[in-house]
């Protein structure tokens, strides 16, 4: 039994910008995959490199930063 | 971020695997699509083998949190657009270059740190682990046994092991 590979995503948001834009996108009912798990920053700034490392040896399979 | 980047292309695990876009709080629509998009490529790059990519993503925390980079990255204004110490003053395409090689350097320091950190190893075992050329590791070896980080544990008939080190 193999099932389709479905990527899992971690997103981190700044809480201004992409994730008031990704609450947007829910309320406007635009579709986008369920592949990202999201973490609200209060700036896409304070994401530390370390983090995305840390995102990846915790198995997910890609990154994604948004400000 | 660039520099994270760069990082993960030299240590093979690809630069697509972190994305940074800029998405403004009323383009919930670009937000979509972005995440489609990178729905797409992640699909298409498949899963991320953990096991494989082990050392490298170890050694590129460790090169991410070494010294020089950070001091590097803290001194980017100072060093572009003011001078240092010396009155000298580097323009943007110089100061990539030299983060680009600091970066380098002190990522293939980290992977043969990362190697030595078990046990000890000689020079041939480690290229055979992480896969540089045994010139290049004995010069990045040097410079961590100068700072201390790797040391001489003994030999194996003639041939020295070296073990790593806790500073």
């Amino acid at each position: 039994m193999s099932e389709p590979f479905e990527p899992k995503i971690l997103a981190f948001l700044c809480n201004w910008c992409a994730y008031a834009g990704a609450d947007l996108a829910g309320v406007s009912r635009f579709q986008y995959p369920p592949t990202i798990r999201t973490i609200r920053v209060m700036c896409s700034g304070r994401v530390d490199p370390g983090w995305v490392v840390n995102g990846l040896k915790s198995g997910f399979d890609s990154v994604f930063v948004s400000g | 971020m660039e520099i994270v980047g760069d990082l993960l292309d030299i240590s093979g695990i690809g630069r697509d695997r972190m994305q940074l876009r800029w998405v403004s709080a009323a383009e919930g629509q670009l937000f979509a699509r972005y995440v489609t998009e990178f729905s797409d490529i992640t699909r298409e790059m498949g899963p991320f083998d953990l096991d494989k990519f082990a050392i490298p993503l170890a050694a590129v925390e460790q090169t991410l949190n070494s010294p020089r980079i950070r001091w590097l990255l803290g001194l980017t204004k100072q060093l572009t657009e003011r001078e240092n110490v010396y009155h000298e003053k580097l323009d943007a395409d110089d100061y990539k270059e030299l983060l680009r090689k600091a970066t380098k350097e002190e990522y293939e320091k980290a992977l043969i740190a990362v190697a030595i950190k078990e046990r000890p190893c000689s020079v041939g075992e480690i290229s055979e682990k992480i896969g540089l050329p045994v010139y290049t590791i004995s010069l990045r070896l040097n410079e961590l046994e100068k700072n201390g980080l790797a040391e001489l544990s003994g030999y194996d008939g003639s041939t020295p092991k070296f073990m790593g080190q806790n500073a």
